[in-house]
C-alpha cells in the first residue's frame, strides 16, 4: 500500500512515544495499537503498517539470534549472554535456535552485525574463494 | 558426533583470535539496477557492497531504515531476501602502466580480449582533488597538432579545456588528433633518446557512446600507432547507468596515478552530457529529489569534483600533471543550457565548434571569437608566441570587416590587405582530420604568412601552397625544422634561414 508522508510522520511519532529510556516498551505498543484500532482515524491502516515496520526494525536491532547445531548448555548460553550484553548494552532479546546444517560452531547475529564462527561459514568462504579465482 | 565436533570447534575458536565481525543486510526491493537493503547499519557512503555470486554494489543512499545501493554488474542475479555484506572498501580500479594499450570497462576489467591486466596497484575511484598548496601554475604546452588551437587557443599541461558544440561538429576528432599527435611526439622522443622530454600519456573515456563509434576511434588510434600510449575506458550506451556514471571517475583515477608519479597525462571525457544524463537516471531511480531539467541538485558537484582532479603538481609532489578535455554536446547551439553553463564555469576555457562554420568548409569548425583558453600564451613555446601573437587579433579584425567584403574594390588599401590576410589565415587553419601537424611546421607556416610570403598566392591555392611548403621543408630543410623544434624560438639566424628557404621555395612553386 502507498504510505503517505503524513502517515509516515504519525507512525514515527507514535513509535517515539513507545520508547522508554531508548528501549521499546511492550505495554505502550499494545496500548497504541489498541487505541488506533478503536478510534480508527483517517488513514489509520497506513499508519499502522509503517508503525509495524518501525517496530519490526527496532526489535531486529535489539535481538541477538544465537544459532548452534545442538542446544547449548546453560553455562555456555550464560557466557554468550554476558559477552553480548557487554558489547551491546543491557536489554537485548535473546533467541537460541538450532540449525544442524551449520555443521559446527556458533553463529550470532545482533541487528545487522554477524559473528559467524561456524564450519558452514568457513566452507562457504572457501567455495567463494575458489569460484573467484577460476 | 556433532556435539563432539562442536566442542572441538569451540575449543579451537577459543584458542584462536576472535571471529571477524561482518555487517549484513537483507535485500528488500530490487528494480532498475537498484536494490533497497534493510539492515546494514554500518554501511558507509560509496562503500562497496557484496551481493554474493560475484555481484558488487555501491551504497549511495543512506536512509534511516534502509540503504539504497546501485548494482554494478548483472542485477538480474539479485533476488529479494538475499543477504548483502559490507566490504569496508571503497570502489577502486587497477592503475599503472600495465593499462596502456588496453581497452577496459568502467571497473577496470579488460574487454579487448588480450588477457588479464596485472596492475601494480589500485586507486579509489572517488578521491579528493589536490589542494591549493600542492599545485603549480600551468606552463608546459600540450601540442594538439591542430594549428588553430595551438596558435590561438593553446592548451597547457594541467589545464581543463572544454570542447563544446552541436552533434557532428568534430569534437571527438579534435581529441583524437591530440592523442595521435602526442603519441607521435612520445615515440619520436623515445627513438631519439631525448632524456628531458616528458611523454604525455592519454586516456580516452567513452561515456554512453555507440559501440560502433568507439570501435572506429580505437581503429583510428591503432592505425596511427597511438594505442601503446593510450588507455581506453568504455561505458557504452548499452552499459548500465551506474557504469556510465562511474567511468569518468575510473579514468580520472588512472590519470591520477600518472600525475602522482611525476608523469603527464591527458584525459578526454567523451562526453559529459551523457554522463550527466546517466547520473540523472541513477538519482531518479534512487528517488532523490530532482531539480532543474530533472537533474539532481548536485549535478554541478558531479562535474566539479571530477574536473578539479585534473591539475599540475609542484616539484615537491613530483611535478606531474593531468590535463582534462571534457566534451559537451549542445542542442541547437545553446550554450546557455544547464549542463553547458555548469561545465563552462568549471573549466579553464572552451573551444566552441559551430555547425555553420563546419558546413562552410572551415574544419576544424572552431569559432575563434567565443573560444578562449585562460592559460593562453603561458602554454606556448616562444616560437609559437612570436608568430601567432597577432593571429587572433588579425582574425578578429577580419571577421569585423567581413561584412564589407562584398564591396571588394571600394575599400582602401589597408582594409583590403586585412581582408586578404584574414582570408588566407582562415584557409591555412583548415585541416583534415587525423592529420596533426608538428609544431615546427606550424611555426614555419605561420611565420611565412605573417611575413607576407603568401600575399600573392590566390586564396584557393593556399592549401596547396601550404602542403607543398610542408613537403619542401620536411624533405629538404629538415635541419631547419629540427632547429626550431630544439630551440623553441625563432632567433634572428633562424628567421634569416626561413626567409631564404621560403624564397627558394617560392621560385619553384607553381
Amino acid at each position: 500500500m502507498k504510505i503517505s508522508k503524513q502517515a509516515r510522520r504519525s507512525a514515527k511519532q507514535l513509535f517515539k512515544s513507545c520508547l522508554r529510556d531508548g528501549q521499546l516498551d511492550d505495554q505502550n505498543v499494545r496500548r497504541a495499537v489498541q487505541a488506533l484500532l478503536e478510534s480508527k482515524p483517517r488513514g489509520y491502516l497506513a499508519v499502522l503498517t509503517h508503525f509495524r515496520r518501525l517496530i519490526k526494525l527496532e526489535v531486529q536491532r535489539r535481538t541477538a539470534l544465537v544459532e548452534t547445531v545442538v542446544e547449548l548448555k546453560p553455562a555456555q548460553a550464560q557466557r554468550i549472554r554476558n559477552s553480548l550484553e557487554k558489547l551491546y548494552g543491557p536489554g537485548l532479546r535473546f533467541v537460541f535456535t538450532q540449525r544442524p546444517e551449520l555443521i559446527g560452531g556458533v553463529r550470532v547475529q545482533v541487528g545487522s552485525d554477524v559473528y559467524d564462527g561456524t564450519v558452514r561459514a568457513r566452507l562457504d568462504a572457501l567455495k567463494a574463494a575458489f569460484a573467484s579465482h577460476e | 558426533m556433532s556435539s563432539i565436533l562442536q566442542e572441538i570447534e569451540m575449543q579451537i575458536a577459543g584458542a584462536k583470535t576472535a571471529v571477524l565481525r561482518q555487517n549484513i543486510g537483507i535485500v528488500r526491493e530490487v528494480y532498475d539496477g537498484v536494490a533497497k537493503i534493510e539492515g546494514l547499519a554500518d554501511a558507509m557512503y560509496n562503500e562497496m557492497l557484496d551481493f554474493g555470486d560475484g555481484v558488487m554494489g555501491l551504497a549511495l543512499n543512506l536512509e534511516e531504515t534502509e540503504v539504497g545501493a546501485v548494482i554494478l554488474g548483472d542485477y538480474l542475479r539479485v533476488r529479494e531476501g538475499q543477504q548483502v555484506r559490507t566490504t569496508g572498501r571503497l570502489l577502486s580500479v587497477p592503475v599503472g602502466k600495465a593499462l596502456l594499450g588496453r581497452v577496459v570497462d568502467a571497473l577496470g576489467r579488460p574487454i579487448d580480449g588480450k588477457g588479464p591486466i596485472t596492475a601494480e596497484t589500485t586507486y579509489p575511484v572517488e578521491r579528493i582533488a589536490p589542494g591549493v598548496i600542492k599545485r603549480r601554475s600551468v606552463n608546459q604546452p600540450v601540442q594538439t597538432g591542430i594549428m588553430a588551437i595551438d596558435a590561438m587557443i593553446p592548451i597547457g599541461r594541467g589545464q581543463r579545456e572544454l570542447i563544446i558544440g552541436d552533434r557532428a561538429t568534430g569534437k571527438t576528432t579534435i581529441c583524437i588528433d591530440t592523442i595521435i599527435n602526442n603519441a607521435r611526439l612520445n615515440r619520436e622522443a623515445e627513438e631519439r633518446g631525448e632524456r628531458d622530454y616528458r611523454p604525455l600519456y592519454s586516456i580516452y573515456v567513452a561515456i554512453g557512446q555507440k559501440q560502433s563509434n568507439v570501435a572506429r576511434v580505437i581503429t583510428e588510434l591503432e592505425k596511427a600507432g597511438a594505442m601503446p600510449y593510450t588507455i581506453v575506458v568504455v561505458a557504452a550506451a548499452s552499459d548500465s547507468a551506474a557504469n556510465q556514471y562511474l567511468a569518468p571517475f575510473a579514468g580520472c583515477a588512472m590519470g591520477e596515478w600518472f600525475m602522482d608519479n611525476g608523469m603527464d597525462a591527458l584525459i578526454v571525457y567523451d562526453d559529459l552530457s551523457k554522463h550527466a544524463v546517466a547520473y540523472r537516471q541513477v538519482s531518479l531511480v534512487l528517488k532523490r529529489p530532482s531539480g532543474r531539467e530533472a537533474y539532481p541538485g548536485d549535478v554541478f558537484y558531479l562535474h566539479s569534483r571530477l574536473l578539479e582532479r585534473a591539475a599540475r603538481l609542484n616539484e615537491k609532489h613530483g611535478n606531474g600533471s593531468l590535463t582534462a578535455l571534457p566534451i559537451i554536446e549542445t542542442q541547437a547551439g545553446d550554450v546557455t543550457a544547464y549542463i553547458p553553463t555548469n561545465v563552462i564555469s568549471i573549466t579553464d576555457g572552451q573551444i566552441y565548434l559551430e555547425t555553420d562554420l563546419f558546413y562552410q568548409g572551415v574544419r576544424p569548425a572552431i569559432s575563434v571569437g567565443i573560444s578562449v583558453s585562460r592559460v593562453g600564451s603561458a602554454a606556448q613555446i616562444k616560437a609559437m608566441k612570436q608568430v601567432a601573437g597577432r593571429v587572433k587579433l588579425d582574425l578578429a579584425q577580419f571577421r569585423e570587416l567581413a561584412a564589407f567584403a562584398q564591396f571588394g574594390s571600394e575599400l582602401d588599401a589597408r582594409t583590403q590587405a586585412q581582408l586578404e590576410r584574414g582570408k588566407r589565415i582562415v584557409e591555412l587553419f583548415k585541416q583534415p582530420p587525423y592529420n596533426p601537424l608538428p609544431v615546427e611546421v606550424q611555426v614555419a607556416v605561420l611565420w611565412a604568412v605573417q611575413n607576407n610570403f603568401m600575399d600573392d598566392v590566390p586564396v584557393e591555392k593556399i592549401k596547396d601552397f601550404q602542403n607543398k611548403l610542408t613537403e619542401f621543408l620536411t624533405l629538404r630543410r629538415s635541419a631547419l625544422l629540427a632547429q626550431i623544434r630544439v630551440e623553441k624560438a625563432v632567433t634572428d639566424a633562424l628567421a634569416a634561414e626561413l626567409k631564404s628557404a621560403l624564397e627558394q621555395f617560392k621560385q619553384t612553386y607553381r
